[in-house]
């Protein structure tokens, strides 16, 4: 689905990303992770198509510098982290601007009952459609998260690259929304790229890990080789396996009790 | 209340505003009188009993021109600080942000210092307009130079750099011509004296075209407002529409501060009223702001020529006197709006 062959990409002269290499099968998912500054909002940023790049990306076999932007947007898009809108849309219509490349042209067009319908959907699994009519700007940033991904999944493009997505959310929402992608990846056999923090969230929502340092790629293996390898710890500089057993054990001190 | 009846009673005032600043003055015009001019005029019909040859002059030549003038300025205006507002994703952008407006001033004040005159009556629209877009191409160039992203807050910093020397040239202008002095003065807070209806004719296609395009554009511009990168990976092509949207908002307020001079805050003030009225959508926004900002010119209008008469206020200062407490107001009362 995805095929990026040497990768280099960054802001004005600042190279970020040195040459980065990975494919994708269709189904699949990769949870992106690596110190701060590594380059994984900017490989996202270039996979997404809002970056400049030299290298080559194919998505199903066709070079992504030749797709219009809205045919980009039907096969890519991407939950940035956390966004300042300032203007007072209610929930629904942000979600339904999700339908853009799928709306006909025109001042006076109709929405039509697919767009509707996956709005709706889109709301219902994000847990938005009790709040539809709220003005976004008046939301909490869980709560903006939640619209803002719901907008995305509206948008039902083949690959959702998530940006840290559970930046503002509380636990049990963090929870819900990887089990939500999870889930929704594999109904609708398409593919979710996410760039996660909390490594106990990467391994719920995939099987296959890229860890990135040094704006490359380090290792690019299964979450079982990756979470337990030296070079995690050399790359964190922190023997981050002995944190997290460490972590465990003090809950199950908890959980004794 | 529905947008259409929100709509419909925005117009029926439009309409009565019209009427009034038409009817008030330093002679008293009967709306029927003026009606009978109008479809004299219109549809060459004859009335038994016709409108005297003064009134009716006053009204052809002065008074329903500088209305109608007055109308397309401020809807122009309020059209092109909808576009900044949302392309910049900056609720205090408007077209002094991008210096489109001191650029023209000073096209226009370098025409009125040196006399220049080889355009004849066009000679003072088309240097302002043409330093307007200039200015704005200028500061576009320069942030595009800094950041090839064009980035919202590179367009500003480089829009405020831009407004700041057009400001000061003007102001120096102003110490070396001191016989131009007053009427540089009172240019740059606009006004709508002394207009003529060649003056209405002239920013009448750019109102109207740049309200038709905006209105084609106003689904990307909705998508816009939630940033750059949500836009792009929601499929609108952010650097082409930033181009074209912010040129012609230049385009917009360049036409019309070399017509009427700077008039300030129904750019700013009019979009948030709008928005407030008829939600964020800018298919509602739009339309809803170039009335909204025609009312509020047409209303500032009559008080600036008539709280002091006969002398008259600069309308600049009266659109800022009466907006500003207004905006405040908007702003401590911001109420949440219910949908369907």
């Amino acid at each position: 689905m995805i095929h990026a062959e040497n990768i280099r990409a960054g802001y004005g002269d600042v190279e970020i990303l040195h040459g980065v290499s990975f494919s994708l099968k269709s189904n699949e998912n990769i949870s992106i992770i690596g110190p701060n500054g590594c380059g994984k909002t900017t490989l996202l940023r270039t996979l997404a198509g809002t970056l400049p790049f030299s290298g080559k990306i194919l998505l199903d076999g066709q070079n992504v510098k030749n797709f219009k932007k809205k045919v980009l947007a039907g096969k890519v898009s991407m939950l940035s982290q956390s966004t300042q809108i300032y203007f007072n849309y209610t929930v629904y219509d942000t979600v339904m601007m999700g339908r853009y490349i799928h709306e006909k042209d025109g001042i006076f067009r109709k929405v039509s009952s697919e767009d509707k319908s996956m709005v709706q959907k889109a709301m219902e699994a994000t847990g938005v459609d009790q709040i539809y009519n709220r003005e976004i700007n008046a939301l909490s940033g869980g709560q903006l998260q939640r619209v803002l991904l719901a907008k995305v999944i509206a948008q039902d493009p083949d690959i959702i690259l998530l940006d840290e997505p559970t930046n503002h959310l509380d636990l049990s929402y963090q929870v819900e929304l990887i089990r939500f992608l999870k889930k929704w990846s594999k109904r609708t056999e398409k593919s979710v790229i996410g760039v996660l923090h909390d490594m106990n969230l990467a391994m719920m929502l995939t099987d296959r890990v890229l860890l990135m340092n040094h704006g490359r790629i380090e290792a690019d293996g299964s979450c079982r080789d990756i979470f337990g390898s030296e070079l995690l710890n050399s790359v964190y500089k922190m023997n981050v396996s002995a944190y997290m057993v460490d972590s465990l054990e003090k809950w199950k001190n908890i959980a004794r009790r | 209340m529905k947008n259409a009846k929100r709509f419909i009673i925005l117009i029926l005032l439009c309409i009565l505003s019209l009427t009034a600043a038409v009817g008030i003055g330093s002679i008293a015009i009967d709306p029927g009188d003026t009606l009978k001019v109008i479809a004299g005029k219109l549809f060459h019909i004859r009335f038994s009993n016709p409108v005297d040859d003064t009134i009716a002059s006053i009204l052809l030549k002065t008074r329903i021109p500088r209305a109608l003038l007055a109308f397309v300025s401020g809807a122009g205006l309020a059209v092109s600080g909808v576009m900044m507002q949302s392309v910049l994703q900056n609720p205090l952008a408007s077209s002094f942000t991008l210096g489109v407006s001191s650029g023209a001033a000073l096209g226009a004040s370098f025409v009125i210092v040196l006399n220049i005159t080889f355009l004849g009556f066009l000679t003072l629209p088309v240097f302002g307009l043409t330093a307007g877009i200039i200015t704005v191409f200028l500061s576009l160039g320069v942030a595009v130079k800094v950041d090839k992203g064009l980035h919202n807050n590179s367009i500003i910093l480089t829009g405020m750099a831009f407004s700041m020397f057009a400001n000061a040239m003007i102001t120096i202008l102003m110490s070396v011509s001191k016989e131009n002095m007053q009427r540089l003065v009172f240019w740059q807070m606009g006004s709508f004296s002394m207009r003529t209806p060649r003056d209405f004719w002239m920013i009448l296609p750019f109102v109207l075209i740049g309200t038709i395009i905006a209105m084609i554009c106003s689904r990307q511009m909705d998508i816009m407002t939630l940033g750059d990168e949500q836009a792009q990976t929601s499929g609108v092509d952010v650097q082409k529409m930033k181009w074209l949207l912010l040129s012609l908002g230049a385009v917009l307020t360049g036409a019309i501060v070399s017509v009427a001079g700077v008039i300030g805050f129904v750019d700013l003030f009019t979009p948030h009223v709008a928005r407030r009225l008829f939600g964020a959508a800018h298919k509602y926004v739009i339309p809803a702001s170039a009335l909204l900002g025609g009312l509020f010119m047409v209303i500032c209008d009559l008080l600036a020529r008539t709280v002091v008469s006969p002398l008259e206020i600069p309308v600049g200062a009266i659109t800022a006197v009466v907006g500003a407490p207004f905006f405040i107001y908007l702003f401590l009362n911001k109420r949440e709006r219910k949908v369907k």
